[in-house]
């Protein structure tokens, strides 16, 4: 049934430097640049592992919960899927199009509009600009921000700035959807919409990547959660199925 | 294969291009009452003062022409170049939460301020236009040379930038020396001023500085009718696509690591 993997992650391991200024000597910025320096694997007295030994693979249809405390590695996970930035060692494949929903000040100009700013989110997610037209009231309905469209984001509330990327980024037509801590950002009533359109992604068939601290919506939407801590993947546990739902919960490709 | 894959992604994201421009052009004219006007500013208040120093101040010969039309006929490709470089140097720092956040081709940044500065010098150089009707002033026909001089300024705004806007992740300094660099090499140019003036044992200096070589050739090229040396031009083009290559392959070779450096 499970065809070759939406995401995969072997063996990841990701090196961060802890120094403010990138460079300690220009001879060694050189050779980090042009990666000549041979052994990834040893830490120098400033870098530390963000990352060590991850393997996962997330098939489509499925979605995967990451849990674990701040600084445990669930962003970075992230960012690699993304290609946002490459594993020190290891390897990071994704077979589809990839939608970050983008946090707040990302992707975001403050001084522009939020019609002006849908465009250019939307680009920014790989959107033709015919296209986010042709989408432009419903993203705007979604969002719940008709009255505001056209007022610069910089006078939005945060409710009403996350609804609006929510809203661009699952109209991108993506086949894998990158969640950080997005939905935990609305009022009530939103978040109720967000998991509902998070249900209904997830029956169309795409790959959901969700981080968030609240654990019983994470349990209530994600088919996996993998637990995550001090960089390191402590177990996997597989969410028993929901009450069964009113449609055919069998995917049909 | 990768490279096909590339060819896809840039398509993908040629909307994206026109939007960044866009967004670049609504930001920095959101708010400001002389809006487009400002493209024309720069050129012309310079041209103004070189005009005034040179006529009451220092009066002296400088060519040939009207000074006017002398000093804006630099001034032009000079600030093409130098805004160029002062808006697509800092592009990528500008856009750090973008970058780190989500992927797109890194190098649309930079050309994208390097196109908007285009249009400045398309709206600037009606200007130009103005100028050659009010001193009537026929081109020679050696004008069609412009075009490949032209296409040389890209190549070599297009190299510096690509390059100095990759470096400025890593190093900071690059911007902070921008405007002081800028300003230097202003001077090292000749736009105030003409070449035949610069005594024959310091033109190899000049030689080094590619601006200086379009710059004399532009305004060589659409007013008198020596004519343009093809080797000469042949030899600075090949230099400016080697330089354009060589930013391109730092850009490509430092972007996978512009997100944990930014």
């Amino acid at each position: 049934m499970l065809s070759s993997p939406m995401i995969e992650l072997q063996h990841v391991w990701k090196k961060y430097s802890r120094s403010k200024i990138f460079h300690r000597s220009l001879r060694e910025d050189i050779a980090n640049i042009f990666e000549i320096r041979k052994d990834k694997k040893f830490l120098t007295a400033n870098e530390f592992w963000a990352l060590q030994d991850i393997t996962l693979a997330a098939h489509k249809g499925e979605t995967i919960g990451l849990y674990g405390p701040n600084g445990s590695g669930k962003s970075t996970i992230l960012k690699l899927i993304a290609q946002v930035t490459y594993p020190t060692t290891g390897s990071v494949k994704a077979a589809g199009s990839i939608a970050p929903l983008l946090e707040i000040g990302a992707g975001f100009h403050k001084d522009l509009t939020g019609r002006e700013n849908v465009f250019i989110n939307g680009a920014i997610l790989g959107m033709r600009i015919n296209d986010i037209k042709k989408k432009m009231d419903s993203v705007i309905d979604f969002a719940e921000v008709r009255e505001f469209i056209d007022m610069p984001v910089k006078n939005y509330s945060s409710g009403m700035y996350v609804r609006l990327a929510f809203s661009v980024a699952i109209h991108s037509q993506a086949d894998i959807y990158l969640m950080d801590e997005m939905i935990a950002v609305g009022d009530e009533a939103f978040r109720k919409k967000c998991t509902d359109k998070i249900k209904e992604l997830k029956g169309s068939q795409k790959t959901i990547f969700l981080v968030t601290h609240n654990l019983a919506l994470m349990e209530q939407l994600a088919d996996r959660i993998i637990f995550l801590e001090r960089s390191q993947m402590l177990n996997e546990r597989t969410i028993t199925p929901q009450p069964p739902p009113l449609r055919d919960p069998s995917p049909s490709s | 294969m990768e490279n096909s894959k590339k060819n896809i992604n840039i398509l993908r994201y040629q909307d994206l291009f026109l939007i960044f421009i866009w967004k670049e052009i609504s930001v920095r004219y959101n708010q400001a009452v002389l809006g487009i006007a400002w493209a024309v500013i720069q050129p012309l208040s310079f041209m103004l003062v070189f005009t005034f120093i040179f006529t009451y101040v220092l009066p002296i010969r400088v060519s040939d022409l009207p000074k006017p039309v002398f000093f804006y006929s630099g001034l032009l490709p000079w600030t093409f170049f130098s805004s160029s470089l002062a808006c697509a140097i800092p592009s990528l720092t500008n856009n750090y939460n973008l970058i780190r956040k989500i992927y797109f081709p890194k190098i649309l940044l930079p050309l994208a301020s390097i196109a908007i500065t285009l249009i400045d010098l398309i709206i600037a150089s009606l200007i130009f236009i103005f100028l050659l009707f009010f001193y009537n002033i026929s081109l020679s026909g050696n004008a069609f040379w412009l075009a490949p001089l032209f296409l040389l300024l890209i190549l070599f705004t297009v190299a510096f930038s690509l390059f100095f806007s990759a470096l400025n992740i890593y190093y900071r300094d690059v911007n902070l020396a921008l405007s002081t660099l800028l300003r230097l090499w202003f001077f090292a140019t000749p736009i105030f001023y003409s070449l035949d003036r610069v005594p024959d044992q310091y033109k190899i200096i000049f030689f080094l500085n590619p601006l200086a070589y379009i710059i004399e050739n532009m305004r060589q090229c659409l007013f008198t009718s020596t004519p343009i040396s093809v080797n000469l031009f042949l030899a600075m083009l090949t230099f400016g696509f080697v330089a354009v290559f060589l930013a391109y392959k730092f850009f490509e070779a430092t972007e996978r690591k512009f997100a944990d450096v930014i």
